[in-house]
């Protein structure tokens, strides 16, 4: 599926279902995603495209038994995500806040850059082990 | 989804109420709002999310400019009603305190 970089409709998904695979989700799973992949959209929309008036992105979604991934491609500027700092929460930050609100609200997050930049957002339906010892916050969602 | 937002006060305090989705698309419209409460220096004002049914970190971002602006000018802003998604984006925030959502 082809998208041109608008801001997304914020329609949680309440369920996806393949021929052969069935996920139900939760509304908290649904929102969630739908936050994940919102901020990631928005931040190549935003920041990967600041320098040009349109471009397209990508998006695949995999449905699994367990889990649910969501690829995002796109060929805006590129970034090192390893140099995006955390936010100060104790400052009350104005920026800077979305990845980290889709790290925390994904079990997997990962970023190739490119051409194409890859982005890769997978949730299970029961959580993953490796999830809870990296989650930022202490609050669940 | 849209957002719908208005205001009105009551005694003393300006109540911001906020309906539908606050986010990057949508913070945009609620900016000159927020401009004309702060040059209006309207020292007390609630922020009602009871109807809010997302935010983004675009949306909170707004909410948190109000709360500074409003701050510098030696006022006080409250946020009441928060729930589901947006009650969860301002605890992962740590923004519960603050606000005392």
């Amino acid at each position: 599926m082809i998208v041109r970089p608008r801001i997304p409709q914020s329609t949680p998904v309440t369920s996806a279902t393949t021929s052969s695979t069935q996920l139900d989700l939760s509304d908290r799973f649904s929102a969630e995603m739908v936050s994940a992949v919102s901020e990631i959209f928005n931040n190549i929309a935003i920041h990967g495209f600041a320098d040009r008036p349109v471009g397209d992105i990508a998006i695949e979604m995999q449905v699994a038994r367990d889990h649910l991934a969501i690829q995002i491609c796109d060929h805006g500027a590129a970034f090192d995500l390893s140099q995006v700092p955390k936010p100060e929460l104790d400052k009350l930050p104005e920026g800077g806040m979305g990845i980290h609100i889709a790290k925390a609200c994904v079990d997997e997050l990962d970023y190739t850059p490119g051409p194409p930049n890859v982005w890769r957002m997978t949730k299970y339906t029961n959580g993953s082990p490796s999830k809870k010892a990296r989650r930022v916050s202490t609050q669940p969602l | 989804m849209p957002l719908n937002h208005s205001t009105e006060e009551k005694d003393g305090i300006v109540v911001l109420k906020l309906v539908g989705t606050l986010d990057a698309m949508t913070a945009p419209e609620l900016l000159p709002t927020i401009d004309r409460l702060v040059e209006e220096r309207r020292n007390r004002v609630t922020v009602d999310l009871e109807g809010l049914d997302l935010i983004d970190s675009s949306g909170v971002a707004a909410i948190v400019a109000l709360y500074k602006r409003t701050r510098s000018n030696g006022g006080r802003v409250t946020v009441t009603g928060a729930r589901d998604q947006p009650l969860a984006i301002f605890k992962l925030l740590r923004m519960d305190r603050v606000f005392s959502v």
